[in-house]
Formats: C-alpha cells, structure tokens, sequence
C-alpha cells in the first residue's frame, strides 16, 4: 500500500511532518523519562530537588544484587516476579481462550457474560484492591464464612507470604481476564464460518477443526495476548501495594521499585529514606528482565507465525 | 444602533468591574496534607471551619492520605510545590556516631534540601515546651516544626467488664498475663486483636515486650549495632519466645489479615478482652462506644513488675511549612491560630496526644489512664534504630512479625539465627 501527498519538491517531506507530532510525544513521555531514569540509576539522586546529585557509577547495581542479606531478597523478589509471570500468564491466557471459545458459541446471554468477564477490567486497581479486601476479610468475611461452615479457616492476605501472594496472582487474573477474552473473540470473529465448514466437510471433529483451523487462523491474537500478560505481569506492582503492602515475602521486581524510590521498606511509617537513585537502578534491571522476556517470546512467536502462515 | 452600542458597552463595564471585584475577593487557598486518623481529621475539618470563618481571606484545602504514604504524598507535592501546611511525623532516628553506611531520614533529606521552612523566629513557637522544640524539631540550630504531643506506642487496652466476667484480675507480669489469655481462650473469649494487616500495628504491643525486657532502649541500639547483643544472646531468645506465644496464642485468629483501622472497633465492640495499641486509638475507642468501661496499662512483658512500669513512645505529628509555598503568610497565620492555646487545648481534648504546650493538660479517659505513667516516659526503639544498608529485613526488633501467623517462623532460634544474620550482613558490609 502507498500513500500519495503530491508530486512537488516537498512532497517528500510530508510524511516526516506528519509523523513528527506522534515522535515528539514519544520522545518526550517516554524515551526521555527512560533515558533519565538509566541516568539517575548511576547516582545518588533522593528524588528531591535542592540535593545536590553525585554520580556513583554502578554501584546501586552492586548493592541491589550483592550487598549484604538485602540483595539476597531483591534477587528473591525477580525470581517471584518470574513466578508470579508465569502462574499468570498461563492461567490468564488459558481461561480467556477457553471463555472466549464458549461465548463464540452464539448461546444465550453470551452479552451478559461478555459484560460480566470485561466487567473487571474497568474498575480501578483500588476499587479491585477494596473489594477483594472485603471479600477476604479475615472476620466474618463471605469467603471466611462459606469456609467456616466446613470448618475450615484462612488467613488470606495476612501473615502467611504464599497465601497472600496466592491471592494477589487470583486477584490479577480476575482484573485482567475480560481483556484477554475480547482479543481472543476479536479474533475467533475473524474467522470465516467457510472454513470450519469445509473441516466438517472433510470429517473434522471439534477437537480437529479447534487444532487445525481456530489455534492456526488465531495465532495473531495469541501472539499479542501473550505479549501484553507477559509484560503486563512483570511490571505488576499496584495490586501489590493495595493488597499486601510490604510485606517479608511478597515483593515482586515492580513493588520493590516503588518501594525503594519512596521509602516504603521498612513497615514504619516514621522510617523513611528517599534514594530514587537506587530506585532508578532497580527499575533498569527490571526493564532489562522485560526487555530479554519480551524480545525473546517475540522471536519465538514470529517464528511460529511464519512457520504457520507458510 | 446606537442604543445597542452603549447597552453593549455598560454590560461589558458591569461584567468587567464584577468580575474585578470577584478577583479582589478570591479568597487564597492554603493546601494542608495530613494523615489519615479519624479523630484528627475530625479536629481538623471543625478547626479549619472556624479559621475559614476568622479569616474570610483563606480558604483551606486539606488532603487526607493513609498514614503509611504520607511521606511519598510529602515529597511528591513538595516536588510539584502542590502543598503549604505538612503534618510531619516527628524528627528521629538520625545516625549516631557508632552508625555507618546509613541512610540519611526523609525529614533530613527535606531539610538539606531546602524544602522546609525556617521556623525560628515565629513567636508561635514559643507556645510549645522548649525541650519539644529542641528534640523534634530542631536541626542544625534552627526550628523547622513545631511538634505536637508525644504518643505511647508499648500499652495495652483491657477490657474491664470481660476481665471481671472471666474472674481475671488486670495482670501485672507475663506470667499473669498468659494465664489470663488462657482462661479468656478457653472461655471463648479472644484474647487480644491487632491490625495487622497494616503491617506495622502488630509492633505497637511487641515495643512493650522489648521495653520490659530492654528499658535502656537507647543502650539496645548500640549494642545491636558494636555487637555488644546477639539476638542469639539467651536474654533475646527468651524475648523471641514471648514473641512467638503473644503472635500465636494470645491474638485471635484473623488478626494478621484485620485492616489497622478496624481493631480499635474490634475492640470497642467487646469482641475482644484486649488490644495491644498506641495511645492515639484512645479516642476513636471512646468515641465509637462512650458508655465502654476500659483501661490502659503498660504492657506487662516481664515476670518482674518493676520492669513494667515504662511508657515507650515517641513526638508524633507535627507540622512544617513547605519553603517553596508562595502563601507562606496564610500558612504561618494559620499555625499561629492552632498554636493559640485554646486551640492547641481542643486538638489535645480531641486527639489525645500527651501535650507539648506548658499550658495544656490530657483531660480525657486516655490521658487519666497514661498519667501514673508520664514520669516514666521514655522514647522507643523505633525512633532510636537506623539499620545499616544491606541489613536484610529482619535485621531490627521488634521481629514479632516473624513469627506465625505473622510470619513463617516457629522456632524462636531459627528466628534468632535469621535475624542475627540479617543484622550482621548489614554491619559486615560497613566499609
């Protein structure tokens, strides 16, 4: 495809011109923060301006991942942060495509169900945090209460690190699930009713017409689905902070950024230090985890897509 | 045509010289930021009313936020110069000399950084007790808030009706007060509750275990620090052990998960016969059940009631002045009202701070019940420990959230051994 902006001498320009305003912005919100932030990773920024700022090399990287019993949690929270990566991307993708398979199936009240699944996705990370708070609230709670008619009880978010972690992945899969279902059905509604025609035609079983025709003809929506929940769980940080706060135990790689730029590591509220600097360290070698993730899954996912595409 | 014109003209004088007068009247809008406590908030919302109604020139715009991020809320709208007026948390815990490869504290940093207003000369300032001044709010010989009470942080609320009921007496020692959460337990009567699902209000009651055990808090510091005490020491493993039976047995299931703002209500219900808790919840408790019969004693953590009679606490709130503010006259007007005595006296009689004002006195039920302990007041651990960097998260007391169901420990050595280790991690690694 082309496009035509005229035939004269400053007709090459036009693109340029056009596309300025949108690299503008790119440069300005989010190449240059990035760029500040590899910056300050190298000093002893505190985030306050007024301090003077000195450069110190690599040595927040040394401290994140070598100093003392403290790296030892940081290196702790990447592998959670892999954990929890994981945990969410496979059950997060696995339901959406299995919902998104039963309400493509023309059933009634297959609105309200879109609806309900997608529901989540609106509310905010606070109203999610609120209500799951409510929902498992340890005295007289409705989850409490249905488990103590069985005699059974949990501390849900308290004290217990895997619990709690346990419910933040649940509570993260729930919040995003409803985005996950409607690639998949944007996709699924790609598909031409012709070609599962044609499979049954041919003998085709529902496992067969799902194996040869759905997973092939949808591998641009699982490309991008597993690319966003990837991403998107990596980063995840405010569930945590609504949920948990910091805690021994639950911290992934986005929490910790957030808690050590502002001074939230300590559980106290009169302990406090500012040193965005070593933040900003915690943050590039967070980008760099995504980064390495990202370009790989997308190498392997290009290649599927060739290999299927033909 | 002509009659349009001037019609045109005088609307466009009047809607001219109205909206001159409009502008001359717009009041300046003062921006407070405080913390989320509700009988504070309260005082403030009334206080603010009666300083708008003094001066019809300010209006006053207060932003509530959580007490855990108030200083992020601090240093981001001071950043974005979006604050006058900063409920600060008291000065503390500034390095000793022994201290190295530490951190500097947030209100230092502010300071050095020119954020905060020099208070000094205010003749407001001199309304509050001297020795207030000099220790939680002086730094580098000049006055950058003016603080307002100090707070008890190691008590515990008792529930004297359900102590009566199950035939207990109010216990004096740690032995006593196992066997009163044995017989309350046994009863059906949960023993203690505590927000823990804020993180730190499970501290407050254990500060009163460590201060039975150490009162020369500031000697625990040190010791911690030069390696004088080890966790691993037999006086530290028995303490771990009060830990592990205060998390365990005497809290009531739940209380690691229960939101902090909800114990105070817990408690107030009669639900529970005790809650370990600051002296700040005294007045939400007495406001959320006025007819409720309680008391307050300091926590009973050793079998030698001498050991028991210490207070441990510390200057809470207090507030600064943002440098970078362009209302810095409303902002000093309006210090200067909450600092007029009567005022300071209502903010006393609603919040219930042990006042830093000469003149002021504690007249409410928690005032009543801290006063047989005021002369044994002493600052706690909390304001006094900077750990060292790379020190991992254990490495400071009062590490009762380490164990169950507060954490994953069972074994007070175990526990001792992980603590011990994050705290020398951190003193190793001191260049």
């Amino acid at each position: 495809m082309s496009y035509h902006f005229g035939t004269g001498p400053r007709a090459k320009s036009w693109p340029y011109l056009m596309l300025a305003p949108a690299v503008i912005l790119y440069l300005v919100l989010a190449l240059g923060p990035s760029i500040a932030t590899s910056f300050f990773s190298a000093t002893d920024a505190t985030g306050l301006p007024g301090l003077p700022i000195h450069f110190v090399g690599l040595e927040n990287y040394r401290e994140f991942l070598t100093l003392g019993a403290r790296a030892q949690e940081n290196i702790n929270a990447i592998f959670r942060t892999l954990v929890f990566c994981i945990a969410v991307t496979t059950i997060q993708f696995t339901l959406g495509l299995f919902v998104a398979l039963l309400l493509n199936q023309g059933l009634r009240g297959t609105r309200f169900f879109r609806t309900l699944f997608f529901l989540p996705v609106i509310l905010g990370v606070t109203i999610q945090g609120l209500m799951w708070t409510l929902f498992l609230y340890p005295l007289g709670g409705p989850l409490q209460t249905f488990l103590n008619l069985f005699g059974m009880e949990s501390l849900f978010l308290g004290g217990q690190p895997a619990e709690a972690f346990a419910w933040v992945i649940v509570v993260q899969i729930w919040s995003n699930l409803g985005f996950t279902m409607v690639i998949f059905l944007a996709g699924l509604q790609t598909i031409p009713e012709e070609v599962y025609e044609a499979a049954r035609i041919d003998g085709a079983s529902r496992w067969q017409a799902f194996k040869s025709v759905t997973w092939p003809l949808l591998t641009p929506a699982v490309n991008t689905n597993l690319v966003l929940t990837i991403i998107g769980s990596l980063q995840a940080w405010q569930l945590f902070l609504v949920l948990t706060g910091y805690r021994p135990g639950t911290q992934v790689m986005g929490y910790l950024v957030y808690a050590e730029a502002f001074g939230r590591t300590t559980g106290s509220t009169t302990v406090n230090s500012f040193r965005q600097g070593y933040g900003a360290a915690a943050a590039i070698i967070l980008f760099l985890i995504v980064l390495a993730i990202g370009i790989t899954t997308q190498f392997f996912l290009r290649r599927r897509e060739a290999r299927l595409t033909g | 045509m002509r009659r349009l014109i001037v019609l045109a003209a005088s609307t466009a004088v009047a809607v001219t010289a109205f909206a001159g007068s409009a502008a001359a009247q717009d009041p300046v809008t003062l921006r407070v930021l405080v913390h989320q406590n509700p009988p504070f908030v309260g005082f403030m919302e009334s206080f603010n009313d009666q300083f708008e109604a003094s001066h019809p020139d300010i209006k006053v715009d207060m932003a509530v936020v959580n007490a855990n991020e108030l200083m992020t809320s601090t240093q981001t709208r001071l950043m974005a110069n979006d604050v006058d007026v900063i409920d600060i948390f008291a000065f503390s815990n500034a390095a000793q000399p022994y201290m190295q490869n530490t951190d500097p504290p947030g209100w230092q940093s502010l300071i050095d950084a020119g954020l905060l207003m020099d208070l000094t000369d205010q003749p407001f300032v001199a309304n509050y007790d001297p020795a207030s001044i000099a220790d939680a709010g002086t730094y580098n010989d000049k006055v950058y808030q003016i603080n307002l009470g100090r707070v008890g942080f190691s008590g515990i609320y008792y529930n004297k009706d359900l102590l009566a009921e199950n035939g207990i007496d109010l216990p004096t020692t740690w032995s006593e007060l196992v066997a009163a959460c044995e017989t309350l337990t046994s009863a059906g009567v949960p023993c203690m509750t505590a927000g823990g699902g804020d993180g730190w209000p499970i501290f407050v009651g254990a500060y009163g275990l460590l201060g039975a055990d150490f009162p020369d808090q500031e000697a625990l510091v040190e010791g911690l620090w030069t390696g004088t005490i080890k966790y691993t020491d037999p006086e530290w493993l028995d303490l771990l052990g009060k830990y592990q039976v205060y998390s365990r047995d005497m809290m009531e299931p739940g209380a690691s998960a229960l939101p902090g703002d909800g114990a105070p209500g817990r408690f107030a219900s009669g639900a529970v016969a005790m809650f370990p808790g600051g002296t700040w919840y005294g007045p939400a408790i007495e406001g959320l059940e006025p007819a409720f019969d309680w008391g307050y004693i300091p926590f009973p953590g050793s079998d030698d009631p001498a050991n028991n009679q210490y207070m441990f606490g510390k200057y809470d709130q207090g507030w600064a002045i943002a440098e970078t503010s362009s209302k810095k006259d409303a902002a000093l007007t309006y210090l200067s009202d909450f600092s007029e005595p009567a005022n300071y006296q209502a903010f006393v009689d609603a919040v219930g701070p042990i006042p830093t004002q000469p003149g002021a006195t504690l007249e409410t039920k928690i005032g009543q019940e801290l006063a047989p302990y005021l002369e044994n007041f002493r600052l706690g651990f909390e304001l006094l420990w900077t750990p060292p960097k790379g020190a991992g998260q254990f490495a400071a007391p009062p590490l009762v959230n380490m164990f169950q169901p507060f954490g994953t420990f069972d074994d007070p050595q175990a526990a001792a051994e992980q603590a011990q280790a994050d705290l020398d991690s951190g003193l190793s690694a001191i260049q």
